[in-house]
């Protein structure tokens, strides 16, 4: 074992602590450089520039119009294929007014309302929900028109490369509003139990045959929201292609399915029978802007 | 160096003028006139040549923000079916894809759909089919699914956020083969007929958006269509071979689209990368 002296243990403590002090001095100040560099500034051209120069602005005071096709999806018995229009007016580059609307050109029938006419079965336990197989689309809900007004927020715009050759501007429209949805839907009526069976209204109905064709119209408001792309080849012309939900109850099938207490069957088709449906379509339009000619920022 | 006295004449005009600038430059204080002026005293007595502007135009070309070259992907995700109304399909999924140029890829995907007892994953539509037009809905179950896929990216861009922040995306075509393990649930004759799990060779393609986080780091969404010949339940019973289990399938396949939205990262490997410049 070496044995120091007591003075050399002095200067060796000595020495460490200095080199402490060092250590410790120059990390703290390392620490204060660091922190000074996050202050650091950019100087030059570049200060103070915002994120993006000479934006375009495709929307701020501009009117836009645009004519759609549309077609609803996830239907459980009749798709509607719509054709349509909307009209927005944008405030500010991200934030604007519009308004819509649609009307349905032609109803498709969906594999399960084909199968039902091609197969279903009518009994006694089931008459009212299906009189009768062959006349089965005729009882299903359909939509006639579609309208609404929208808030339309466009917080993220941008450049898209396509193929890395043809470059356009482009963007993401969120918007929330209320849609007004005329739907034609199978008239209220109750049976009775016979025998035979039969259906009121319309007046002694035997077999809810008649009652299977009655129809009723009514319009519907429900809340609409969605996403869109839109994008720019033009300084006046452009395309979208939407998503759009607009959930709300209604009959789709023409069907017995719950009555006033939540019970089945009630005997009864009545607006308890009406279940909340996510309804959603998808839509591409051409957009035409005006004024035609684009401003840009600074 | 010899100096003659010409030269020192000479030099006399030269040395006056240059006062007479410096002067003159002094009292604006404008260094950059006064080297002008230097040169003009300095330089010969030729017509100076006639000046044309010329405009050159330099284009700044932004770097890719994140290249996928020669690096592994590696995507876990959740996964929706959209587009079946008797089942829901809920599934975890994970993608490897090594991208051999900056835009294509070669990977494998999986999705797992196999989760506990899927009758309660039925919706009410089933059971109002059952109550309202007596009928019976086949329906199948799924356990997984594998494919090999090409992806092909095609559109890049970036969005600004509020004019504040910009981030990178990206869209991709993808499109494989691969395979689905599906059997079908017993509905018709539950009591005897019972199925095992089989295999389906199944295609698929889709799109996907892609956010870029960091460098190594994504969002992304893909639209997928899997599609594959399912093999459903005989809707019939036969009673005299009711046991005979090569009757408990339909006659026939039926093509089957399983539509899906996928939701999930990406972890781009190596994280690190180096931009290859020209010299």
């Amino acid at each position: 074992m070496i044995k120091l002296a007591q003075q050399t243990l002095l200067r060796i403590s000595i020495m460490v602590a200095v080199a402490s002090c060092l250590v410790v001095g120059d990390g703290l100040r390392s620490g204060t450089h660091s922190a000074s560099a996050q202050e650091v500034q950019v100087s030059g051209p570049l200060a103070d520039a915002p994120a993006v120069m000479r934006l375009r602005l495709w929307r701020q005071n501009r009117l836009q119009l645009e004519p759609f096709f549309a077609f609803t999806f996830g239907d459980d018995y009749s798709r509607a294929l719509i054709l349509g229009g909307e009209l927005r007016f944008s405030f500010l580059d991200w934030l604007g007014i519009g308004g819509w609307g649609g009307g349905s050109v032609a109803n498709l029938n969906t594999d399960l309302t084909r199968q039902v006419r091609d197969k279903g079965v009518t009994t006694n336990r089931n008459r009212l929900s299906l009189p009768s197989r062959e006349n089965f689309p005729e009882q299903i809900g359909r939509m006639n028109w579609l309208a609404g007004v929208d808030l339309h927020f466009t917080p993220f715009r941008g450049k898209l490369a396509m193929f890395q050759k043809v470059f356009f501007d482009a963007d993401l429209d969120f918007f929330v509003g209320a849609a007004f949805v005329g739907i034609t839907e199978r008239s209220d009526t109750t049976i009775e139990p016979g025998p035979p069976q039969f259906c009121n209204p319309p007046a002694d109905d035997v077999g809810c045959l008649e009652s299977q064709l009655a129809r009723s119209k009514r319009t519907v408001v429900a809340p609409s929201f969605g996403i869109a792309f839109q994008a720019y080849f033009k300084e006046f012309m452009g395309i979208a292609i939407r998503w759009r939900a607009f959930p709300f109850k209604w009959n789709t099938g023409g069907t017995d399915e719950a009555g006033p207490n939540g019970d089945f069957p009630d005997g009864s088709i009545d607006s308890s029978d009406r279940q909340r449906q996510f309804n959603q379509m998808m839509s591409i339009g051409f957009i035409f802007i005006l004024p035609p000619k684009i401003k840009t920022t600074d | 160096m010899e100096f003659s006295l010409d030269e020192v004449e000479d030099e006399k005009p030269n040395r006056a003028a240059q006062k007479k600038v410096d002067k003159e430059a002094e009292e604006e204080g404008d260094l950059i006139e006064q080297l002008a002026a230097e040169k003009e005293v300095e330089g010969p007595e030729e017509p100076a040549p006639k000046r044309e502007e010329t405009v050159e135009e330099i284009y700044a070309v932004q770097q890719i923000y994140a290249l996928r070259l020669k690096r592994f992907e590696l995507a876990p995700s959740a996964v929706f079916t959209v587009n079946d109304k008797y089942l829901k399909h809920p599934g975890l999924g994970v993608a490897a894809n090594y991208w051999f140029t900056n835009v294509l890829a070669l990977g494998v995907n999986f999705i797992w759909y196999d989760w506990g007892n899927p009758l309660e994953r039925g919706t009410t539509l089933v059971q109002q089919i059952q109550r309202s037009f007596r009928l019976g809905v086949p329906i199948n179950e799924w356990q997984f699914g594998l494919w090999a896929n090409f992806t092909y990216v095609p559109f890049y861009g970036k969005f600004s956020a509020f004019r504040k922040f910009l981030f990178q995306w990206d869209s991709y075509l993808i499109g494989g083969v691969g395979i689905m393990r599906t059997k079908p649930i017993p509905v018709f004759d539950p009591e005897i007929r019972e199925f095992n799990w089989d295999t389906r060779v199944s295609f698929n393609i889709g799109i996907g958006l892609r956010i870029f986080l960091t460098r190594y780091l994504t969002f992304f969404t893909e639209f997928r269509d899997y599609m594959f010949l399912e093999q459903f339940e005989n809707v019939n019973v036969d009673p005299a071979n009711r046991d005979d289990p090569s009757t408990w399938l339909a006659g026939s396949s039926t093509f089957f689209n399983n539509l899906t939205v996928q939701f999930g990262f990406t972890l781009f490997l190596p994280i690190k990368f180096e931009y290859r410049l020209p010299k």
